[in-house]
């Protein structure tokens, strides 16, 4: 009786380690699948199909590109190499930048892709020194990057003075534009408000605190494919693309 | 214990094929087609302002002009100073668009004072009584100046009326 027991015992044990290395064949079986349609001609045409690609635009022009083609990534920016300059033309040769003054920034989004995707702005402000330490005590908000179209873009709520978050509601489209979600960059006057005045003779010398400063504006543009939208979003962004209104 | 032992070699082994169909499972449920970009840049911004009043004295009447010695455009304002039994009289004397009475004891000038120019000239005409020593009365000039700021519709102007705090020298943090 004891060795029919042990006996059965072992055949279910290797029943079950004879199933498991069948799923396991199965399963290699289907990768190999794919990777063999992946090189077939019919395949081939379907994955050049499938192109990620996003740009952003200042005033027009497209600042920075990364676009996946044909097995890599082509990354350009308008700063001779991958990295992109926003501003560049802000101010004409030897103009100083002017307190409250509104300068042209129109920043969008152009899917320069060959699929449809959902995307993502985000938008941090920041003063820093001129040996480039954070001015913590200056506030972002006194850097006016005046956003517009808000019903394209829908606005995290969870966004904070530092870093802004905009998501464009429904899919861009492959080759498409959005409209901008920027449109004037202004410098608030209140940069100016703490100030010290020096007589020297006929010599009258006003230091304002804050004096050689310098605002920062980055800007990051996230995209993510529309298939599987509300669990790519959620992979990539970590947000409840539904619960935003988004999709 | 010594059952364990007996099929520790299929347990791992079963435990092993599972695990690497657990992971294949999860890498495809990763492979999202995502991309991104990024730019960023930024803007000093230059405030300090120094101006020199030049005044030069003939026949009782100061002839001052300011001059913008920095970097940075501004608009001037000057007051003169006296006691009361001196009087003056202001002129505009290039003219046009240049130094206006404000009603509120100061003369401004109307353009933006750029960077590194002058002002066109301001007269101030000291008149004394006849009997008045002539050598003992003081006139003092006294020149402001405050940043170009512009207003919605993209005009530079001066907002005198702004209140500015001083500051302790130190950091900026």
């Amino acid at each position: 009786m004891k060795r029919r027991k042990a006996s059965q015992r072992r055949k279910v044990t290797y029943g079950l380690l004879v199933l498991a290395v069948v799923m396991l064949l199965a399963s290699a079986v289907g990768s190999t699948r794919a990777a063999l349609t992946y090189y077939s001609e019919n395949y081939t045409a379907e994955i050049t199909v499938s192109q990620i690609g996003v740009s952003l635009l200042e005033n027009g022009e497209t600042v920075s590109s990364r676009d996946y083609n044909k097995n890599k990534w082509n990354e350009t920016g308008n700063n001779g190499s991958a990295s992109a300059v926003l501003l560049k033309n802000m101010l004409k040769k030897d103009e100083k930048l002017a307190l409250n003054k509104k300068y042209d920034e129109k920043l969008s989004v152009k899917n320069s892709g060959t699929i449809d995707e959902y995307t993502r702005v985000r938008i941090y402000k920041y003063w820093v020194n001129p040996d480039g330490s954070k001015v913590t005590a200056l506030s972002p908000d006194l850097i006016d990057l005046h956003l517009v179209n808000q019903e394209n873009w829908v606005k995290n709520p969870k966004s904070t003075k530092e870093c802004t978050e905009l998501f464009y509601k429904g899919i861009l489209k492959a080759g498409a534009q959005s409209k901008p979600f920027a449109d004037t960059i202004r410098i608030d006057k209140k940069v100016a408000s703490e100030v010290k005045t020096e007589k020297n003779g006929n010599v009258i010398t006003t230091t304002y605190k804050y004096d050689g400063v310098q605002f920062k504006v980055d800007v990051e543009v996230d995209a993510v494919q529309t298939h599987n939208a509300q669990d790519a979003i959620r992979s990539a962004w970590g947000v409840d693309a539904s619960a935003l209104g988004i999709l | 214990m010594k059952r364990i032992g007996k099929y520790s070699k299929v347990i791992a082994m079963s435990a092993a094929a599972l695990a690497m169909m657990a992971a294949l499972s999860i890498q495809s449920s990763m492979a999202y087609f995502t991309t991104y970009v990024s730019a960023g840049g930024g803007g000093e911004v230059s405030l300090r302002i120094q101006t020199v009043v030049h005044e030069d004295v003939s026949e009782m009447t100061k002839h001052i002009t300011i001059e913008n010695v920095e970097d940075n455009d501004c608009f001037v304002r000057v007051r003169a100073f006296y006691s009361g039994l001196v009087s003056i009289e202001y002129k505009n004397v290039g003219g046009g668009d240049g130094w206006y009475d404000g009603g509120d004891g100061y003369w401004y000038y109307r353009p933006v004072l750029r960077a590194h120019s002058t002002s066109s000239q301001l007269d101030v005409k000291i008149i004394v009584p006849e009997e008045f020593d002539k050598d003992t009365f003081n006139v003092v000039v006294v020149q402001e100046c405050t940043p170009v700021i512009y207003d919605d519709a993209g005009n530079p102007g001066a907002e005198w009326d702004t209140v500015y705090s001083d500051y302790q020298r130190g950091g900026k943090n």
